[in-house]
């Protein structure tokens, strides 16, 4: 098992020198290309530009014959041969119409020789040298577009110091099992998916959630793969290895996300497929044509060589895949994990962004709001009321005992779970009486005084929980599910951009309320059970389409009722399966950003696919009526396809949040 | 049974496409999406189908399928 992790890892870095490789082999191809094509270019120009003679016409074709030879048939090989291998296969690519157009355009040459046809030998060993050109710069800015996702897979560490036998030892990331208890340095990064075993530090996880802040770390804390320790010495046990980290899995994402269709590119895809075959009968058309009309053998193969270079399917081809990659990248780098590339497309439509409460838009754990103490200090009250909370396990206590945060606890005896009601028990020869209203009654405990309070902290959607020392209230406090900090923000924004906000939730209307007024939410929809949420959302839907964002552990219906679901995942519990995207950091200004960058990348699809569509019918009419020289026509075709990779480059400039 | 073939030589669009219609031919296969930018297809298919059939599928359309994982 662990070896086939193994593999999977390895396989990703080797394609990553695959790309280097091609970079570097059209680099090679390209200078030595040049090297022959340049003394081409002046034997040619000299000619025509300034009348110089050098040579006789038999002597210069031969020498150009001879120096186009290594320009198509060397540099040029991997072309001629794909594109040959077309006419036998009858599989037709791009390298086809280069590789009959360079052919044909070289034979010329050889006819020359004999009187038959002007020379576009020079033409051909020019159109393969600016070939090659383009692609090396094709292939240069394609790997400027895939650099966040290399960087991805190139985050994960190589090695780590495992505790084995009370020694510390280095081992290959691969020998790590899960259990290993693993030593992280200070400035170290964490190799695998693990927990806190001892030792605490504050962690850079910005790497691989978009976090920019650190996280504190302390005992049972569970940590991310691939971050970095900042400060103290970590002792890590490993939980996850190999395949099932959460870094494996944001790559697995991205990784499938590239080969998801956008449905605007259906078109541009049916063309490409057929767009070979087509151009081919097209040049024997226009061939046949254009020598019936004017008995001009070298103009009309001139005319035909035009057209079949000029055609670039690659445009078409490349107009959306590339943007989606730079898109997911930009997005990947953020911690927004574009899973489908339909969702892009889909978020352009969306009207209505519906959150569902818990975990989203709160914290999902409660917290302490509000300390009231009375006639004692606050710190006793915390004092007090910790050290009996500590010995109940309900989340309202341990949301005291966390803020208390006592190094000792008062001993207590006669300890009391109340169900529904409170805690009672005695500290010292104190009785002490924590809870609600109901059980201030069943005390005869007066709360009156106190009433105004409590209704008030009530109406903010906070739980409240009375503290009393022998009959007398010494405080109270109020516990509620915290926002997190960005809501307010993430919402204003998406409200100032003409979405409609919904908030569903299962708490009651009081606490919804009370939350969505914080929030500024338009619409507040309580009472719903989880089973539910999906059916609101197909109710929501009749007004117009609907993006929800939820924790996708509970609400995975919901998102895919809706028509873009985003999934809030948080530390290494992230929702894979559901939702088209997933958010790996639990802010909800992620989702702004999410619906930016989605709509940011489908404008440049649609940019990329207008500028491949135009070019084509634009440039091969041009051609057909033979307005373009060859070399001309290859140069615009190189650049268009360096065009749309760069237009689609353009996309990292841009701002998301 | 879904697949991942790392496919070399592939370096434009029609060859994407070409080699998107020739997987699909392969009876048993059911869906294929090949990426040029990623080199890799995706592939769909009924556990009959055997990882030589998709290596020459691909080898058929001029290019080399260098290794097929299971997905």
């Amino acid at each position: 098992m662990n070896h086939e992790d193994h593999h999977g890892m390895k396989m990703d870095n080797e394609e990553l020198s695959i790309e280097e490789i091609e970079i570097k082999s059209w680099k090679k191809k390209l200078v030595w290309a040049w090297i022959f094509a340049i003394p081409i270019a002046f034997l040619m120009f000299s000619e025509r530009l300034f009348s110089i003679e050098l040579f006789n016409e038999m002597t210069m074709t031969a020498i150009i014959l001879v120096l186009a030879f290594p320009v198509i048939f060397l540099t040029g090989w991997s072309t001629i041969r794909g594109g040959l291998r077309g006419f036998i296969s009858f599989y037709f690519g791009m390298d086809s119409l280069i590789a009959l157009g360079t052919i044909v355009a070289y034979i010329t040459g050889f006819l020359t020789l004999f009187d038959i046809v002007q020379d576009y030998s020079g033409v051909a060993a020019m159109i393969m040298a600016i070939f090659i050109t383009g692609k090396y710069i094709e292939s240069k800015a394609r790997g400027r577009a895939s650099k966040e996702i290399r960087k991805l897979l190139e985050l994960g560490a190589k090695k780590a110091t495992i505790l084995r036998n009370d020694k510390e030892i280095e081992v290959d990331i691969i020998e790590v099992k899960v259990g290993d208890i693993i030593i992280v340095k200070p400035g170290g990064k964490i190799p695998v998916d693990g927990i806190v075993f001892k030792g605490q530090s504050s962690v850079d996880e910005s790497m691989v959630t978009g976090e920019s802040m650190p996280s504190e770390k302390n005992m049972k804390d569970t940590v991310i793969g691939a971050t970095i320790n900042q400060d103290g010495i970590l002792y890590v046990k490993a939980t996850k290895v190999g395949k099932d980290t959460f870094l494996a899995h944001i790559i697995k994402l991205v990784e499938e996300a590239q080969g998801t269709k956008v449905p605007i590119q259906k078109l541009a895809d049916k063309i490409t497929s057929v767009f070979v075959p087509i151009i081919l009968v097209l040049t024997v058309l226009v061939f046949i044509n254009w020598f019936a009309f004017t008995q001009d053998l070298s103009r009309s193969l001139g005319v035909a060589i035009s057209v079949l270079v000029i055609a670039c399917p690659c445009a078409l081809g490349l107009a959306t895949p590339i943007a989606l990659m730079v898109g997911s990248g930009i997005g990947a780098k953020n911690g927004i994990l574009i899973r489908k590339g339909e969702a892009i497309q889909t978020m352009k439509e969306v009207k209505i962004v519906v959150f569902d409460k818990t975990g989203t838009i709160t914290k999902g754990k409660p917290e302490v709001t509000d300390i009231y103490s009375i006639n004692v200090k606050e710190s006793y009250l915390l004092e007090i009321a910790g050290s009996l909370e500590k010995l109940s396990e309900h989340p309202l206590s341990r949301a005291i005992v966390a803020k208390a945060d006592l190094k000792k606890y008062r001993s207590v005896s006669n300890f009391k779970i109340l169900r529904g009601r409170g805690l009672q028990g005695k500290i010292g020869n104190k009785q002490i009486i924590i809870g609600n209203r109901t059980l201030m009654k069943e005390n005869k405990i007066d709360v009156r005084k106190y009433e105004f309070t409590i209704v008030n902290y009530e109406s903010e959607g906070k739980t409240t929980m009375i503290v009393s020392e022998n009959r007398k209230i010494i405080g109270i406090i109020a516990v509620a599910d915290a926002l997190k900090e960005d809501s307010l923000e993430a919402i204003s924004k998406l409200k100032q951009s003409g979405y409609k906000t919904v908030m569903i939730t299962g708490d009651n209307e009081t606490t919804a309320k009370a939350i969505a007024k914080q929030v500024r939410i338009d619409l507040v929809i309580a009472n719903v059970l989880p089973e539910d949420k999906a059916k609101k959302v197909e109710e929501l839907q009749r007004e117009g389409m609907v993006a929800f964002i939820g924790d996708g552990i509970n609400d995975a219906p919901a998102l895919k009722q809706s028509n873009v679901g985003i999934a809030m995942g948080t530390g290494t519990d992230i929702a894979i399966e559901a939702g088209d995207i997933v958010l790996a950091k639990g802010s909800l200004i992620g989702v702004v950003q999410a619906i930016n960058l989605s709509k940011k990348t489908f404008r440049k699809i649609k940019q990329n696919l207008f500028w491949a569509f135009a070019y084509n019918v634009v440039a091969i009419p041009l051609a057909v009526s033979g307005l373009l020289h060859p070399i001309i026509a290859e140069i615009a075709m190189a650049l268009s396809s360096i065009t749309v990779v760069t237009n689609a480059n353009l996309l990292r400039r841009s701002r998301i949040d | 049974m879904k697949k991942k073939i790392l496919i070399e030589g592939m370096h434009c669009a029609s060859c994407a496409s070409n080699i998107e219609r020739s997987l699909k031919k392969v009876p048993g296969i059911k869906d294929v999406s090949v990426s040029l930018l990623t080199r890799k297809a995706i592939v769909e298919a009924e556990d009959k189908v055997t990882d030589e059939d998709m290596k020459k599928a691909v080898s058929r359309t001029g290019y080399k399928a260098v290794s097929i994982e299971k997905d």
